[in-house]
């Protein structure tokens, strides 16, 4: 199995080590985030930019107490590039590093 | 706060609402650490707002909610319960935003990173201390409340029920009020039972007595002054009317003010402003004033003492405390009130008051009036025995009229000495040490005159 994209640390200090929360938080991300990338998606190929950037807004906590940190610079940038309305080459390479990443780290928190 | 159901001190109820599932389960994991920390999850305003009967102590609001922007739920928050404190929870960091939703009365802006839940968990802290210090507040406001509720008098005398009506009138008004009487008739417990029962009763009682004041520094204490006024001024300072700004300003012996005073007085009861010393700014005061003499300053404005427009103007409801010689119907209800209450305060076992002993208060003269009598009384019941306060229980130390018949009788210095120490013995249970060192003398001067029969021991 490939490293790990993503880091527990945050629930796991949150939590004080109890495996039960951090199993709960684990199924509530898989429960929400594949639905939110996927709206995501939608909102950038119907060229909905106003939903884009609400919803990268959503997502952003989750990449953050994840610590999915190859792509957390990435949604921050496509929360503004949404917001600015623009929806370019910028955008869309961003876009697809999230959507990658994000689809990894549901495949190896699924495996856990 | 505002709120009417009073929780225990430490308990909070907090409204959390996010629409984040990941978010709100984490942040409400982590307040539950503390067991006091009741968290109640909400995914939209509408559905907290609807909620807010059931009185949190506080909310943490994310700003973007799918319903209503965050400064929507904020304001309509504040226009029901202006005192919720709204603690805003954003993803995004933006500072213009930031000071708009603090101006419209937000507790604090967090911003969501890894050290929002420190922020969080210290933001709850902090107002659960607040609560706290609240609570006391409010505790020692109703205790000093009560300590003047004035109706715990019961079965009054017809004097007292006529003080006590002109004490309801001036509750309901902010009328000026003006107390007159001797001392010790208790002026001061009057002003006290206004003002704990008026509406004024959240800001503060504040006392002055003009007698006790040098006249150099009284203007300086009742209007305060700006630094370098004049020298010693070192930093400004605020009077006594502005201290009482939305309460009462008590001016106790009103009648020892100076002339050049009561103009400016005047002028500020007139205008309701002051103007502290070395400035010219008016600063508007909502003060109830209540003054005090033990003058007749009818009198007083007869002999050009007293300004006669500041009379008129702090006549108002003029409120007459007869001496408690006047008043002997009331000496023993007084009595039995200042009994029960001492009674109360220290945890002691039930008195009452003998027929003798009773006998004996209702002759006495009171040159002290209520304040002795008090006085007498609290210490009778520390000296009482077996549940009853009996006439050897009763001392009237204060030069009364036992002492003063002594001088009309035209005796000698031996025995004046004598009668005197006779009267002690007779108060203090023919305790020889207690009265040698109540009357500084040698036991044995004692001792020497009960054997040669000079003094009389029951």
């Amino acid at each position: 199995m490939a490293d790990k994209v993503y880091d527990l640390i945050q629930l796991d200090e949150l939590s004080g080590g109890d495996q039960d929360f951090i199993n709960m938080m684990v199924a509530t991300f898989l429960e929400h985030t594949p639905g939110q990338l996927e709206e995501l998606l939608k909102a950038q190929a119907s060229n909905d930019m106003v939903t884009f950037g609400a919803i990268s807004h959503k997502i952003k906590p989750n990449i953050d107490m994840f610590g999915i940190k190859k792509i957390i610079k990435d949604i921050r940038d496509l929360e503004q590039l949404g917001k600015a309305g623009q929806n370019n080459s910028e955008l869309q390479t961003k876009l697809a590093n999230v959507e990658a990443e994000l689809n990894i780290a549901f495949e190896q928190l699924r495996q856990r | 706060m505002g709120n009417t159901i009073r929780r225990p001190m430490s308990l909070m109820k907090i409204f959390l609402v996010e629409d984040n599932e990941l978010y709100a389960k984490a942040t409400k994991h982590h307040l539950s650490l503390n067991p006091d920390n009741q968290v109640e999850h909400f995914v939209s305003g509408k559905s907290c707002l609807e909620k807010l009967y059931l009185q949190p102590d506080c909310i943490l609001l994310d700003y973007s909610l799918p319903d209503l922007s965050g400064i929507d739920v904020l304001k309509k928050v504040k226009s029901s319960q202006p005192d919720l404190p709204v603690i805003i929870v954003s993803g995004q960091e933006d500072v213009a935003t930031a000071i708009d939703l603090l101006k419209e009365g937000a507790y604090d802006y967090i911003v969501k990173d890894e050290n929002s839940k420190e922020r969080i968990w210290k933001a709850i802290n902090n107002l659960r201390e607040n609560a706290k210090l609240r609570n006391e507040l409010d505790r020692l406001r109703e205790e000093v409340n009560s300590k003047y509720d004035f109706s715990s008098i019961k079965g009054s005398s017809l004097p007292l029920k006529k003080v006590f009506k002109l004490i309801e009138k001036a509750i309901r008004t902010n009328i000026t009020v003006s107390i007159s009487g001797e001392t010790g008739t208790g002026k001061e417990l009057v002003a006290k039972a206004i003002h704990y029962n008026s509406k004024y009763k959240k800001a503060p009682l504040v006392t002055v007595n003009i007698a006790a004041i040098p006249k150099e520094l009284l203007e300086s204490e009742l209007f305060g002054f700006e630094k370098g006024a004049f020298t010693g001024a070192i930093s400004k300072r605020i009077g006594k009317f502005e201290e009482a700004n939305g309460g009462t300003l008590f001016l106790d012996e009103i009648g020892e003010m100076e002339l050049s005073l009561q103009a400016k007085l005047l002028r500020i009861i007139q205008e309701r402003v002051v103007t502290r010393i070395g400035s010219n700014k008016e600063i508007k005061v909502e003060t109830r004033i209540i003054v005090a003499t033990h003058r007749n300053l009818k009198e007083e404005v007869a002999k050009g003492n007293f300004r006669e427009d500041l009379y008129y103007r702090l006549l108002g409801l003029p409120v007459e405390l007869p001496p408690l010689r006047k008043r002997e119907a009331e000496i023993i209800l007084l009595a039995k009130f200042f009994l029960k209450r001492f009674v109360e305060e220290n945890q002691i076992e039930e008195l009452r008051i003998s027929d003798q002993a009773q006998t004996k208060l209702r002759t006495y003269s009171w040159p002290g009036n209520v304040r002795e009598l008090k006085a007498v009384i609290e210490l009778a019941a520390v000296l009482a025995e077996d549940g009853v306060i009996e006439e050897k229980d009763l001392n009237f130390n204060t030069v009364g009229d036992e002492l003063d018949n002594l001088v009309s009788e035209g005796l000698t210095m031996k025995d004046y000495n004598r009668k005197l120490i006779n009267y002690y013995l007779k108060n203090h249970n023919n305790n020889v040490v207690e009265v040698a060192k109540l009357l500084d003398i040698g036991k044995s001067t004692l001792y020497r005159m009960l054997k040669n029969k000079e003094l009389t021991v029951n």
